[in-house]
Parts: structure tokens; C-alpha cells; sequence
């Protein structure tokens, strides 16, 4: 009996632990520990670059103007398909993959604002830990920063600068305020200007480092910014000074020798190398791995790989930028005269065979009827009577694009294509051909206009195209111009923020969304091509040129946060 | 071994089983036969009418028989033993025999629902004297519901206690489970599941608390569940605030071994599929959506499906390129539920035995899936009286679980997308049989050929108890209860790749495909361990002093710990699908994943209670827990929850007993009490800690580069949520229980909810999740009222009736809300988890109606019109306000009414909710570009060029937001369960000799249902209807014991 209940106090003796609520984390790192372990600084700082929003998320910006056709009725993408975005729904966009890909920025914009901050915050403390690189890491913090400004400017103008990490005690008594675009573009100068020393001038595009912020990169960003800075959008004076500074950006590298940057040879294949591959082209990419990869084949592709380029990522080049690939000859395909289009005649365009003679970038960017694409032949065609059609069609199935047209351009070209593979082909931030084309428009805008033909005739003959005539000139040229970035940049998140800094949104943005049906008569075995209308969008609106701030942002900071103008 | 002849010692000439016996086989305990001595013959009745199936019990013995269909019983006995007869509902007594030979007994029904005892936090107490709010019901009447899973039989029986299910997947159907409604908000923008998370019950299964499988139990192993729904649960201290659902299981009682034993066949169909269009309509509908989005120009639209095509899916003439697939009768069928019980019970005077195995299986209501849920229990329960005052006692409970469910990468998940939401145009089954490719390549009729997810849990729940009655203080008892649960689960995620056929119209053959998804076979190993230690020591003093004052005063210490690991390992690009082991799969670093995390939490407290009553007339109570919990910061970690309550029993007053003789009772009662609620969810771990994740890692060169990350700010000062609680009761019973009555009305103030300064703090400060402050405040009210009458209809037709009703409300005072554009958006003042809606008024019909209201720049003729509630001639976010109502019901109501003729017993259950709302995006849905088919409901008489008086939207219908229009009510009524049973005259039985009963019936689960608006889908639903929908089941069955 005794030891009946002496064995139940053991028990309970036993089983009862005096500081029983002191539990340790065993799934994560106490603060405290981070900033003076060398190996979690790293980490912390190797966290930072995915702020930078890259174009491989499910949505890629293609499909938010006139490169590509979206389907998915849902979050995000169609908001912006349909022109129908606003301050009230415009959060939505703000994730990544299928939230939007993050062109609603603002969130994840100044989330990695803050964990730079905080990093220049703790690198600058005293006391903080010395280690050899630490100059090299706060400089590519900074590039970074400055490369989330940018952005940011891109999508709203003028956005608050803030370059202290706040604590919840500070919410009371801070408030944010708009700074001008002018003091925005002032300040990314003042980053890179302070990171430029630290940073090395280029990595190999075999080398380990490959990806970080380097000189070449700041000079990259700088260029694109000052572009931007002098665009009508940002610039309706036409303020020469500004286009100045946007050809000595670009002049950097045009004037000295390109930094010892060149165009690769095979503008196909420069777009489908894996990470790690060698080319002289990108000045910074976004690289992946199999372990930290991109899926953008499997997302963009048709039924026959068993991906959803017509649903789920719904991405299908539309027959409006088929139609601006020029042909062989050099010529535009068709003319335009205010919002009607006709066959150039000197072209050389056949509408019965419209894939023929075409610049090769549209081969290389677009797969369409008739391509052969990883040993299989693309048929994309229906039947006169309907009764049947190509196994690509849009008929066999909604995962094959109703534009009938499939991206091209980063698909591999070796890889199986499928959504078990891990794709690792880098997004390219920067590129040489970008410079050329930053550093042809603003020799155009001042008035050079035989240097912005030189660095577009570069351009296009890389591919064999043949140069833009000398008799071309003023607007003539300015169009040439545009179109030519519209096509070698295509697919490259360009388009939509082109056409707003452009002004030319108000018209492009109003032109109906076509794709292209193609009937064969199988008694003749003869295709017809028929353009059909996929969608009439809203009316674009001219504030739609730069994006509003989430209706909930503007009530949170209690009045001080201006709505974008017309919002 | 020195231990075991120790016992033997101990107990020798008190246990009447020998140790060696006992550790041998714990089966053999009812074989054992007591020293036969003389035969004994009796009768047991109430008055004049015979009691059968009274058990006679000699003391200190497991003799036991009991009396048959005339009340009579013989049994073996010494000439001087004591015997010990006993009958549910009625007294038991003890009579010594002195030397007769034939006795009759009158065993007297003691007053159920007066001599009821419930199961309160730590104790129990008597119905008659409670003075809390506790809702109880008997594991019989809920194990009278053929549901699968007992928490989804509990809805509408315990009121108070809310229940919705809303999904029907085996062994996954657990409902949403909560006490009188939400009383606490989630941070806002949190899903569904998080606000139940913060508004869970806390759930205590045999004293232990946090318990999980409540669902899983074995129904027939329940002896009752009780809700602590107001103060009282203080004594829960910081988890009690939302409410206690206490379970107990049953244990054995004295006698001979009862064997019981029971079989179940139910088939199982799905309570509401919804009707969806078929291929004509879609294709009419759908061409309807292309036409508006080419502008509405004839000359720019090129219809989607011709009318030929149109022609040929109405009339079927061309069954392979236009088909007309029926995706829900080609994959749902009915499914059968399998269920066998097996109990023995018994015990002498000094040890009570339970034993009880139970097995379930359930498959799903698909074809061509592997979907098979399996489940057994097991449970040993014993209790001994080692010594005179001291019983020990042990209570096991095993579950198995295992589910199979389909593969493919949905997590098992039947993808109602493609079944509902399949366009019907396009090829399930070819006429030659194969299966064509459905829905993006994902038809569910593939869903067998891709894998499978399997689910596997084994907990253990042990119990361990001592019991000392010390014999020199009376009225002092000392309990201690040791509990250790461990199990582990293992899930496996096995994805192969799969094929179907597609008709090639050039070639004219079937091509067989790969579907989407992985080209070669892929393995997820998961691995999860878990256990949980919680020990406690009660001392408990009862005793009454001059003959009235009645004082039991308890206190306890308890302490808790709980660990759990996980593994996980992934292997890709399997050579081959033929086995299903990690070991198979590519060696390449690539192709190979591990994970893995550990995690563990602990609590210490100290509880006590003080009860009071003078005459049982005069009540009084006082309770406590001093409770201390790991998440908060260092040295904050205790907080003290106290409760007290009074009650008065007017109907032990003379004066009451004089004027009102038919009042057996008649008590009024008022509680309140202080409990907090920690239930926040698992990403609030470690909250006042700023701490870093490893993760979000990025590339430079080919390599990864490892990353950290935070998640969540740290607050410092992190505590938990605190409730007040006041509750007012009258209790009363009429008329030896022909009406009884029973009415709470309550109030609650949760205060320092914990919340995040979402609303007020910019998104520009880049901070990452804002942490949980001690903010928020709610206020929630309500009553819960039970009828019950019960009596007789003509004579042998006897019936009990019980009905009951519970609201509430709850209203949000503070949540450092930014004043939003216009008063009626404000969260503030209205219900917790509210959204806003743009109010819907109809439709546009025609351009002059247009032109005339406020509208939208994108609304079209055929769109909702919204009513422009401000009044500004503009449509936009303004124009949304704060419906008062959720998915959460603020009525739930239940009526329970048992009937019994003869032999025959009948139960009839209805439930029900109201006071609900239920936005579903999936019916807003018709015509859209991805090719999703929707309801008959949403497109029949939608408006279009065709039929401008229609009253539904427009085919591809803009909305700016969520409206009104497919804000639906959800209330309803079902008839939740109905039994009918028949028990074998015992005349009959006796010619048997070794049956004591045998019962037959058929029972019935969701039968009907009339749902107030949601008449196209399930009315339980959250959100979409793409969804598991509950079963309706039909049950047969029967039990016989021996």
C-alpha cells in the first residue's frame, strides 16, 4: 500500500519539470544570433535579391498588354486583360505567380526596402561584425534598393523614399509622403553612386557570382532610368537636358566599347541556355537552378507538353504582334493610318501564307502552325467543316492558346518539356541590345538620327535583318524605333511600360486583342488565315498610364499618400 | 516478480482474481466463478411491473446474472452474502441474503433528470445542485446516428454548441466545430480556418485536455459529452474561453460479462450534387460570353461553337467530336459505410472492465478512384480496487487510420473542378471505353491511373489513475491521473504518370497521351511523431456538516508537456512506377528533397474549486486556475482566471413545495468567471521572439544561395486574450418531467484580442506580417433555450421530446479600425468576420435602365445593378457595406423526439440553422473565357439579347466586386437522423438461453432538407460549391448482446 503510493509520488515526481515553460525554437533562429554569425548575415543579404521582381512568374507582364491573349478570368491577371483595374481591386496583383506576378509592387517593393535598411542599419552600427566582403555587401544592398525604386517609379512616379527600417512603436507618429519622380530618380543616383566603388565591374556569365549587382549592372540601371526619366510620360517638355543624360547613360557602355559586352550571335538561342551557360550579352539575370527553378515552359506551352498556355497561365501571343514582325525585306508587314492597318505592299506579305519571309526573331519568339518544335509539327489548324482539327488547335483543348500562337522565346529547346522538369533558363534584367536601343531613342529624341539608326541597324543585324533605310526619319523612325524594341524585347516585361511612357497606351491599349484561325480544306489541303477578334478591352484611360495605390494604402497613411494623379 | 507476490499479499482475500490470472489474460476475467454455494431465486420490480435486465451482482464476486422478461432471477451465492442489484434510472441497492433463499427487491426510479450527474471541468456534480451552463448528451443518443464520424452527429443536440459540416471526404469530413459562435476576431485578412482557429472549443477527452481524434472516437464507446459554455470554463484557465467540450468515455460496470455486439451497412450517396449545364446550354451560354466580350459588334464576333455543333450536342448524333458529357453521373456513384462493434463489459464489486473493438470502413462516392477510409479502435478500460481505498485504473484507446485517396497532386483531394466544373463538350468516356482526356487533361475518371495519397495515423491515448480515499479524514480523496498519448503519422504522396486516349481527327485513331503533370513517377515520404505527457494531483474534500452545509472544495496542480518531430523526403524521376519506395527513385541530388522540423510546448498550472450548498437549496461556487503557458515572454507567462457562481433552488422551499407541488424543480442560477484563450494559430509560435527562418533562398552562378527570413514582427509584450463571461439561467421541471425547461441568456467581453494593426499601419513601413497585439475588443450575447416534455400517447406508446434553440451575437468594439470611407463599412459595431458586398438590386434589363442608374464604366446591360448607397451618382468601393451575417449561424436549432411501442422505438432528429449568409464565387460564375461549366440554377433565365426580362445576370457578368446577388442565405432544416429499432421480445430470447438482446433497425443520416435559398447545392457549404458534398446515409443494422 505504502509503496503503492510511494511509487504514484515517483511517477508524478518524475514527470514534472520545474521550468517546464521555457521552451527553445527548434525550427528557427532567435534574432539576436543573426547579426553576428557571418554565415546568417550572408543568408540574410542572399534573401534580399529576391525583391527584385523578375518575369517568370505564372503571369508574366505579356499578357497585361498587346504581346499576349489572356483567358484566366481570375486574380489579378484579368483586371489588367480587361483594363478594368482600380485603386479598390488593384491590391489583388500584388502577389507573385498567379497573384499578378507583382505588378501591383508597392507591398513587396517596400518589404524589401525595409530588410535593406535593416541590413544597412545593423552593417553600419558600431560594433557590428567585421568580415572581409562587407563593403561589396552593403554596395549590392544598394544596388538593390535602388533597382526596387526603380520599380516602383515605373508603376506609380513619385513614390515615398524611405531609408530607415521603422519599428511598430514608430506607426503612431510616422506618415509617408510622395516624393517627386525627380527626387526618386536623384535618389536611385545617390545609391548606385554609392555602391559603384565597392561593386567589381562584370562576372563571367560562368562565374559563381554571376547575378550579383555589379558596376555594369548599376551603369544597365542607370541607363533604363534615365530613358525613362526623359519619356514623354515623365518628361511632356520634351526637356532635351533629360534625353542628354539618357544617351550618356547609355553611352557608357555605347562609348566604350560596350564594356566589353556583345550581341550573341543566335538571338534564338540566347534566350533558351540555362543558367550558368556562356554569353556576353546579359549584364544581369535572374538565375535559377533545379533546386530554385521556373516553370514558365510548362506554364506557357499547349496540351501536348501538358501545360496550360491557354488557361491556367493563359499566355498566347496574339496575332497583333505577329503582324509587327517586319518582313525579310525589311519592310513592315502592314501600315498603319490611325487605328486601321493595311498590307505594306512593298513588303511582300502574303496574308495566305503569313509565317513566310518574316524577320527570324518572330521564329525564334513564337511558335506557331506549321512550326516544328522539339521534333513535333505544330498543328494549330480546324478543319472547313469544324469535324476536325490539329492536334494544337484550340479546338482539341482550352490548354492550347485561342490566339493559336505559343510562346517561343525561353522555352528550351532540348529539355523535355513538362511540369516534372525544374527549368533553369535565367531572366535576363539587363541586356547590350536594351542599351542600344535606350541609347538609339535618345539620340532620336535629340534630334541625332543617323546615330539611332546605326544602334537599330546594330540591333536587327544580328539577325540578319536589313538595315533601317536612311530615308526613313521623324516620326517615320520614331515608329521604326518602337517597333523595334517592341520586337526584340518582346516577352521581356518591356511592352507594358513602354507603351505608358511612350503615351501611346491610349492607343494601343484601345485596339482589339486578335488571334488568328486557320482553316484548312482538307480536300485542297489549302489553309486560309483569318484574323478573329478575342476582346474588345475597356476604354484605356490616360491615368492608366501609371498605376493607383491600393484605396486601403491611401486610407492607412491617414491622408499624406497621394492617390496617382486621376485616380 | 518480488512485485507481483508483494500483490499477492496485499490483496489476498480481498481480490478475488488471482494476479497471474489477470496479467495472463485479461479476456478470462468473466470465466472466473465465485465459490458456489447455495441457489438463490428473486424478483426484481418497480411496484408491480417486473424489471428486466436488472443485474444481480453477489458482492466481492463477479457472480452476476440478470433478471429475465418476468423479473425473476436465480444466482449461486454463500448464505450470508450481500447482493447487489442494479438498474440504469434506478437506484441501486444492496441486500444482505442472512440465510434466504428467495427475495424480491423493489428498486425505486430515481428522477433522471434531477439525479443526472454531469461532467464538469476535473469533477463531476449533480445536475440538481449545477450552477454553471453545461449542455450534455448521452453517447447512446448520439451513437444513434450513422455518421461515420461522431462531432458531425453532435450538430444541433448540445445547444450552444455550433456544427457545420462542410465536406463529406472520408475520414477528412470533420465539421467546423464552435461554442455559442465567434467570440474573437483573427487578424484581419486571416482565411476561414484561421478565424476557427482562434475561436476553437478546447477539447478534453477522459481529463486530458487538447485531446485530438475527437472526431475518430468509437460512438459506442462514449458515455457522454458536456459543454462548458460560460464561467466555469475558468477552471480551464487560458484555454477556456471559447468554450469545453468535455468527453467521457465509458467504463465497466459490475456483473457477469456482457458481451455486446453490433453490424452496420450503410450506403452513403452525397446530400446535394448540383445540377450543371449541359453541353447545349453551356455552348449557348458560352458563345453568349464570347459575343459580349467582342463588343457586342456582330461583325467582330465569331461564335466559340457553331450552331450545327449546338445541334449535335442536344441530339447526340456525334458522340466523339460533340459529345454531351454528364461529368456527374459519369463519376459519382454511391458509396457504403462498414461498421462492426464488439464490447464486453463487466466486473466484480472490485474490478470494472470495458473492452471494445470497433472497425469502420467507408469508400468514396467516385469511380475510378481510390478512395477508401478504414479506421479501428480499440479500448481497454479497467478499474481496480487494489486495497480498501485505493483504486487504480487504466483507459487505452488505440486508433488506427489509414485513408487512401486519389493521387495526382490535389493532396488526395477529389478536385470537384473537374467534375462540377467540367466542360461538358468535351469527351469523359468514348463510346469504345477509353477515357478521354476531361477537363485539361484532368478528368477524375483518370484519377486511379495517377497515384495515391495515403494517409496513416496511429495515435494512443493512455490513461493511468489513482484514486485514495483517505480513511482517516473523511470526506478527503486524492486523485492522481498520469496521461501519455504518442502516435505517429505517416503520408505518402505517390505520383505516377498517367495516360488517356484523344481522338485524332486527321489520323482517325485514338492517340494515347500523356496526361499533365510528371513524366516519370515521384515519392513524398512524410513522416510525423508526436507525444504529449500530462500529469496531475487532485485533492478533493467532500463532506456535509450538520446534516445541511455541503462543502467540497477541491485543488489541483497540473502540468503538460507535448514534442512533436517531422521528416520528410521527396524523390523525383522514378525509372520506373512499379514500386513505391524511396529507394527507387533517381539517385541525382537534383531529383531528391528532405525536410524536417521539431517543435514543443508545455504548460504548468494550479486549479481549485469550492462548492457550497446549504440544503441543496442555496448554491454557491468558486473556481480557479493559475495558469502558465510557453508563448509569451519570460516572466508574463502566468495569468489567473478566476469563476464564481450562485444558484437558488426555490423548489426545496416549503413555501414553493406547498404552493406548487408539481414543480420537481425549480432552480435559478448566475455565473461569471474569467477565462483567456491562447488558441492562436501555429504562425503566432514564439511571436514575442523576433526570430529568422531559413528559406527563400536565391542563385547566383548555377548554385543556391541559402537565405533567411522573417515572417512576423516581435512583440514583447504578447499575452492572451481575456473573456468575461456572465451568464443568468433558470432551470425547471413540471410535472415529474412532462415540461422542463431550461434558459440561459448570456453575455461575454473578450478583451486584449489579439490583433494586427493592418488597418491602421501602412504597407510603406515594408514590415513583414504584423505581430498579434493585445488590442481588440468584442462583445457577443445570447441564449440557449431547452423544451422537453415527455409522457405517453395511449397506453405502450410512450415519447420524449426535446427541443432547442441557441443564438448568438457578437459586435466588435474596438479594433483600431481606420474610419473607412462611409459608417456602414465599419467592422466596428457589427458581427466579427463580416465582409462587405456591393448591395445588388437586380439587373440592368435594357439601356434605358441603364442610362438611368449609376453604374460602373465596365457595367454592361445584363450586369447587377448596384445600389449606389451613398448617394454620389458613382459606383465604386464606397458603395460595399458590412453585411451583419457570416457563415457561422446565429441560430442553430434542434429537435429530438424519441418514441417507443412495444418493441419498437423510433428516433426522429431535426436540425438546423439561421441567421446565416453564404457567398458563393463558383455561382456567381457562367460563361467566363476558362471554359468552367456552371449551374442550371445561374443560367436558367439569365438575361440576354434573347430574353431581356431575365432575372439572373448576363452570360461572362461583370461584377465589381462581391454583390449581394450570390450572397445567399443558408439556413436550413434537415432532418438530420432517424432511427428505427426493433428489440426481440425477451420471451423469445429466453428460449435462446444466451441471448439477452437483440435489436434490428434501419437509421438514416441527412435525409432531407429544406434549405431556404441555397436550393442548387448543399446549404452548408463555405464559400464555392466545388466541394466534398456530406453524405446522406442509409443504415442497417444490428446489435446483439449475450
Amino acid at each position: 500500500m505504502k509503496k503503492l503510493i510511494g511509487l504514484l509520488i515517483i511517477i508524478v515526481f518524475f514527470s514534472c519539470k520545474k521550468n517546464v515553460l521555457n521552451v527553445e525554437p527548434q525550427d528557427r533562429i532567435a534574432e539576436s544570433a543573426v547579426w553576428g554569425d557571418e554565415s546568417l548575415i550572408k543568408a540574410y543579404h542572399n534573401e534580399l535579391y529576391n525583391g527584385i521582381p523578375h518575369g517568370f512568374y505564372i503571369h508574366m507582364y505579356s499578357k497585361y498588354t498587346d504581346e499576349a491573349y489572356n483567358s484566366a478570368p481570375c486574380c489579378g491577371a484579368d483586371i489588367f486583360k480587361l483594363n478594368t483595374f482600380n485603386q479598390d481591386n488593384i491590391g489583388g496583383a500584388g502577389g507573385g505567380d498567379f497573384w499578378g506576378g507583382y505588378i501591383y509592387y508597392w507591398n513587396q517593393g517596400y518589404t524589401y526596402i525595409r530588410k535593406i535598411d535593416v541590413f544597412l542599419e545593423q552593417m553600419g552600427a558600431s560594433g557590428s561584425l567585421e568580415f572581409s566582403d562587407k563593403k561589396r555587401l552593403i554596395a549590392e544592398a544598394k544596388f538593390v534598393r535602388a533597382f526596387i525604386y526603380f520599380n516602383l517609379i515605373e508603376r506609380y512616379g513619385g513614390v515615398p523614399i524611405v531609408t530607415k527600417s521603422y519599428g511598430l512603436s514608430d506607426a503612431a507618429s510616422v506618415t509617408f509622403k510622395r516624393n517627386t519622380f525627380d527626387e526618386c530618380v536623384a535618389f536611385i543616383q545617390k545609391d548606385i553612386d554609392e555602391a559603384l566603388p565597392d561593386l567589381p565591374a562584370k562576372y563571367a556569365s560562368t562565374d559563381p557570382n554571376y547575378g550579383r549587382a555589379t558596376k555594369d549592372a548599376s551603369y544597365a540601371l542607370l541607363s533604363r532610368l534615365y530613358l525613362y526619366a526623359a519619356s514623354p510620360l515623365f518628361n511632356p517638355t520634351h526637356d532635351n537636358a533629360k534625353w542628354q543624360k539618357a544617351a550618356a547613360a547609355a553611352a557608357v557602355f555605347t562609348e566604350n566599347a560596350d564594356r566589353g559586352y556583345t550581341l550573341y550571335p543566335n538571338y534564338r538561342n540566347l534566350f533558351n541556355q540555362n543558367s550558368g551557360a556562356s554569353q556576353n550579352e546579359f549584364i544581369l539575370t535572374r538565375n535559377f537552378t533545379s533546386s530554385n527553378f521556373q516553370q514558365a515552359p510548362a506554364h506557357n506551352l499547349g496540351r501536348r507538353y501538358g501545360a496550360y498556355g491557354g488557361w491556367w497561365a493563359s499566355n498566347g501571343p496574339t496575332q497583333n504582334i505577329v503582324d509587327d514582325y517586319d518582313m525579310i525585306n525589311g519592310e513592315p508587314a502592314f501600315t498603319w493610318s490611325g487605328n486601321t492597318k493595311t498590307i505594306n505592299p512593298a513588303s511582300g506579305y502574303d496574308p495566305n501564307h503569313p509565317y513566310w519571309n518574316r524577320d527570324p526573331r518572330f521564329e525564334a519568339s513564337i511558335l506557331h502552325d506549321s512550326t516544328v518544335f522539339h521534333g513535333d509539327l505544330l498543328e494549330m489548324w480546324v478543319s472547313s467543316t469544324s469535324q476536325q482539327f490539329g492536334y494544337d488547335s484550340w479546338k482539341q483543348s482550352s490548354d492550347n492558346p485561342r490566339s493559336s500562337y505559343w510562346i517561343r522565346k525561353f522555352m528550351p529547346e532540348v529539355q523535355p518539356i513538362s511540369f516534372a522538369e525544374h527549368y533553369t533558363i535565367p531572366w535576363p534584367h539587363f541586356r547590350l541590345a536594351e542599351i542600344y536601343l535606350n541609347y538609339a531613342e535618345a539620340k532620336f529624341e535629340l534630334g541625332d538620327e543617323a546615330k539611332c539608326r546605326e544602334y537599330i541597324n546594330k540591333v536587327r543585324a544580328r539577325v540578319g535583318m536589313p538595315p533601317i533605310a536612311a530615308t526613313v526619319t521623324g516620326q517615320a523612325l520614331r515608329d521604326r524605333l518602337y517597333n523595334e524594341r517592341r520586337i526584340e524585347l518582346s516577352f521581356e516585361n518591356h511592352r507594358f511600360f513602354d507603351i505608358r511612357r511612350w503615351k501611346i497606351a491610349n492607343v494601343i491599349e484601345n485596339r482589339p486583342i486578335y488571334g488568328m484561325d486557320i482553316f484548312l480544306n482538307q480536300t485542297t489541303g489549302v489553309k486560309t488565315y483569318t484574323p478573329v477578334l478575342l476582346l474588345q478591352k475597356n476604354p484605356y484611360q490616360d491615368k492608366m498610364n501609371l498605376l493607383p495605390i491600393a484605396t486601403d494604402e491611401i486610407k492607412k497613411n491617414k491622408g499624406t499618400l497621394e492617390q496617382t494623379p486621376g485616380w | 516478480m518480488r512485485r507481483n507476490i508483494l500483490f499477492r499479499k496485499n490483496i489476498q482475500g480481498r481480490l478475488s482474481i488471482s494476479p497471474r490470472f489477470f496479467f495472463l489474460s485479461i479476456f478470462s476475467l468473466f470465466y472466473f466463478l465465485g465459490m458456489a454455494q447455495q441457489r438463490i431465486t428473486g424478483k426484481v420490480a418497480t411496484g408491480e411491473s417486473p424489471i428486466v435486465g436488472a443485474t444481480v451482482l453477489v458482492k466481492g464476486t463477479t457472480t452476476a446474472t440478470q433478471t429475465d422478461a418476468g423479473g425473476n432471477f436465480a444466482i449461486n451465492a454463500p448464505a450470508n452474502a450481500t447482493l447487489v442489484i442494479s438498474y440504469v434510472g434506478h437506484e441501486t441497492k444492496e441486500v444482505k441474503l442472512s440465510n434466504r433463499t428467495s427475495i424480491s427487491i423493489d428498486l425505486q426510479p430515481i428522477n433522471q433528470q434531477l439525479g443526472e450527474v454531469v461532467v464538469v471541468g476535473y469533477g463531476t456534480q449533480k445536475k440538481s445542485t449545477l450552477t454553471g451552463s453545461v449542455s450534455t448528451v448521452s453517447g447512446n443518443d448520439v451513437a444513434k446516428s450513422p455518421s461515420p464520424n461522431v462531432s458531425n452527429s453532435l450538430a444541433g443536440r448540445l445547444p450552444g454548441l455550433i456544427v457545420n459540416q462542410r465536406t463529406g471526404t472520408p475520414g477528412r469530413d470533420n465539421p467546423d466545430i464552435l461554442i455559442r459562435g465567434g467570440g474573437t476576431v483573427p487578424p484581419v485578412g486571416s482565411d476561414f480556418g484561421t478565424y476557427l482557429t482562434y475561436n476553437a472549443p478546447l477539447v478534453v477527452i477522459d481529463g486530458v485536455q487538447g485531446r485530438g481524434d475527437l472526431s475518430r472516437l468509437n460512438p459506442q464507446d462514449i458515455e457522454s459529452f458536456s459543454v462548458l459554455k460560460d464561467g466555469s470554463a475558468a477552471i480551464y484557465g487560458a484555454a477556456g474561453a471559447n468554450g469545453v467540450i468535455l468527453v467521457t468515455t465509458k467504463s465497466g460496470s459490475r456483473g457477469k460479462a456482457d458481451f455486446s455486439f453490433s453490424y452496420n451497412y450503410a450506403i452513403d450517396n452525397p446530400t446535394k450534387v448540383p445540377d450543371v449545364m449541359d453541353a447545349a446550354t453551356f455552348a449557348e451560354v458560352y458563345n453568349e460570353g464570347v459575343f459580349y466580350r467582342a463588343g457586342r459588334n456582330p461583325a467582330n464576333y465569331t461564335p466559340q461553337y457553331t450552331d450545327a455543333q449546338i445541334q449535335k450536342y442536344r441530339d447526340g448524333s456525334d458522340p466523339i467530336l460533340n459529345p454531351n458529357t454528364d461529368w456527374v453521373g459519369l463519376t459519382l456513384h454511391h458509396s457504403y459505410v462498414k461498421n462492426l462493434n464488439l464490447q464486453v463489459n463487466g466486473g466484480s464489486d472490485r474490478v470494472r472492465y470495458l473492452l471494445s473493438f470497433g472497425s469502420l470502413q467507408q469508400n468514396g462516392n467516385f469511380y475510378g478512384n481510390t478512395m477508401l477510409y478504414k479506421q479501428y479502435n480499440a479500448r481497454v478500460k479497467v478499474d481496480i480496487e487494489l486495497v480498501r481505498n485505493l483504486t487504480v485504473g487504466a483507459n487505452v484507446n488505440a486508433i488506427f487510420k489509414n485513408g487512401d485517396y486519389p493521387g495526382g497532386g490535389n493532396g488526395g483531394n477529389i478536385n470537384f473542378y473537374n467534375i462540377l466544373g467540367a466542360n461538358p463538350t468535351i469527351v469523359g468516356k468514348y463510346p469504345n471505353g477509353l477515357l478521354g482526356p476531361g477537363r485539361l487533361g484532368q478528368s477524375s475518371l483518370l484519377n486511379d491511373q495517377r497515384g495515391y495519397v495515403r494517409n496513416n495515423s496511429t495515435p494512443i491515448y493512455s490513461t493511468f489513475t489513482a484514486s485514495y480515499a483517505v480513511p482517516f479524514i473523511k470526506g478527503l480523496k486524492f486523485d492522481a491521473s498520469f496521461n501519455y498519448d504518442f502516435g505517429s503519422d505517416f503520408n505518402k504522396d505517390w505520383q505516377i504518370p498517367y495516360y488517356y486516349y484523344e481522338y485524332n481527327t486527321g489520323t482517325q485513331q485514338y492517340d494515347k497521351k500523356q496526361g499533365t503533370g510528371l513524366a516519370n513517377a515521384q515519392l513524398s515520404d512524410n513522416y510525423f511523431r508526436w507525444n504529449s505527457l500530462l500529469t496531475n494531483v487532485r485533492a478533493t474534500y467532500d463532506r456535509t456538516f450538520l446534516n445541511n452545509h455541503h462543502v467540497m472544495a477541491m485543488l489541483g496542480w497540473e502540468q503538460s508537456q507535448y514534442n512533436n518531430t517531422s521528416a520528410s523526403a521527396t524523390r523525383r524521376n522514378f525509372l520506373s512506377p512499379a514500386i513505391d519506395q524511396l529507394n527507387q527513385g533517381s539517385q541525382a541530388a537534383a531529383d531528391q528533397g528532405v525536410g524536417g522540423s521539431a517543435f514543443s510546448s508545455s504548460t504548468n498550472n494550479y486549479f481549485g474549486r469550492l462548492n457550497y450548498d446549504f440544503k441543496s437549496k442555496y448554491l454557491f461556487e468558486f473556481l480557479f486556475r493559475y495558469d502558465g503557458y510557453w508563448n509569451f515572454p519570460s516572466g508574463d507567462r502566468y495569468g489567473f482566471f478566476p469563476g464564481a457562481s450562485i444558484g437558488w433552488r426555490l423548489s426545496e422551499e416549503d413555501f414553493m413545495k406547498n404552493a406548487l407541488p408539481f414543480v420537481n424543480q425549480l432552480k435559478i442560477r448566475a455565473t461569471y468567471g474569467e477565462t483567456g484563450n491562447n488558441r492562436f494559430s501555429s504562425d503566432k509560435n514564439f511571436a514575442f521572439l523576433q526570430s529568422y527562418f531559413i528559406g527563400q533562398n536565391y542563385v547566383f552562378g548555377s548554385n543556391d544561395a541559402p537565405g533567411i527570413y522573417s515572417s512576423l514582427l516581435s512583440n514583447p509584450t504578447f499575452t492572451w486574450e481575456k473573456a468575461k463571461k456572465m451568464d443568468f439561467g433558470l432551470e425547471s421541471l413540471l410535472w415529474n418531467g412532462k415540461l422542463g425547461v431550461d434558459f440561459t441568456y448570456w453575455l461575454q467581453k473578450r478583451r486584449d484580442i489579439l490583433a494586427t494593426r493592418n488597418l491602421s499601419i501602412p504597407s510603406t513601413f515594408g514590415f513583414p506580417n504584423l505581430p498579434p497585439e493585445n488590442f481588440g475588443e468584442v462583445n457577443s450575447h445570447g441564449f440557449e433555450l431547452i423544451l422537453s416534455t415527455k409522457g405517453y400517447i395511449i397506453k405502450d406508446l410512450t415519447y420524449k421530446v426535446s427541443g432547442n434553440i441557441a443564438y448568438n451575437n457578437s459586435k466588435v468594439i474596438f479594433l483600431d479600425e481606420v474610419p473607412p470611407a462611409r459608417d456602414y463599412q465599419k467592422v466596428t459595431g457589427k458581427p466579427v468576420y463580416t465582409g462587405l458586398y456591393y448591395k445588388a438590386d437586380g439587373i440592368f434589363h435594357n439601356q434605358a435602365e441603364l442610362d438611368k442608374y449609376p453604374h460602373d464604366a465596365n457595367t454592361q446591360i445584363g450586369d447587377i445593378r448596384i445600389v449606389d448607397l451613398d448617394g454620389n451618382g458613382k459606383i465604386n468601393a464606397d458603395d460595399r457595406y458590412r453585411v451583419p451575417y457570416t457563415s457561422v449561424p446565429k441560430y442553430v436549432f434542434g429537435l429530438n423526439s424519441d418514441f417507443q411501442f412495444k418493441n419498437f422505438d423510433l428516433n426522429i432528429f431535426f436540425q438546423g440553422q439561421a441567421g446565416v449568409r453564404n457567398y458563393d464565387d463558383r455561382a456567381a460564375a457562367l460563361g467566363e473565357t476558362d471554359f468552367t461549366n456552371a449551374t442550371v440554377w445561374r443560367a436558367t433565365d439569365r438575361w440576354s439579347p434573347t430574353n431581356p426580362n431575365g432575372s439572373k445576370p448576363r452570360s461572362s457578368a461583370y461584377q465589381p466586386g462581391n454583390t449581394t446577388f450570390f450572397l445567399f442565405d443558408g439556413s436550413f432544416v434537415r432532418l438530420k437522423t432517424v432511427e428505427l429499432g426493433y428489440n426481440i421480445p425477451a420471451s423469445i430470447l429466453q428460449k435462446t438461453k444466451t441471448l439477452k438482446g437483440l435489436r434490428v433497425y434501419v437509421s438514416g443520416f441527412n435525409l432531407a432538407t429544406w434549405a431556404k435559398e441555397i436550393k442548387f447545392a448543399d446549404p452548408e457549404f463555405n464559400g464555392g460549391y466545388f466541394n466534398y458534398p456530406p453524405s446522406r446515409i442509409i443504415n442497417f443494422g444490428a446489435s446483439i448482446k449475450f
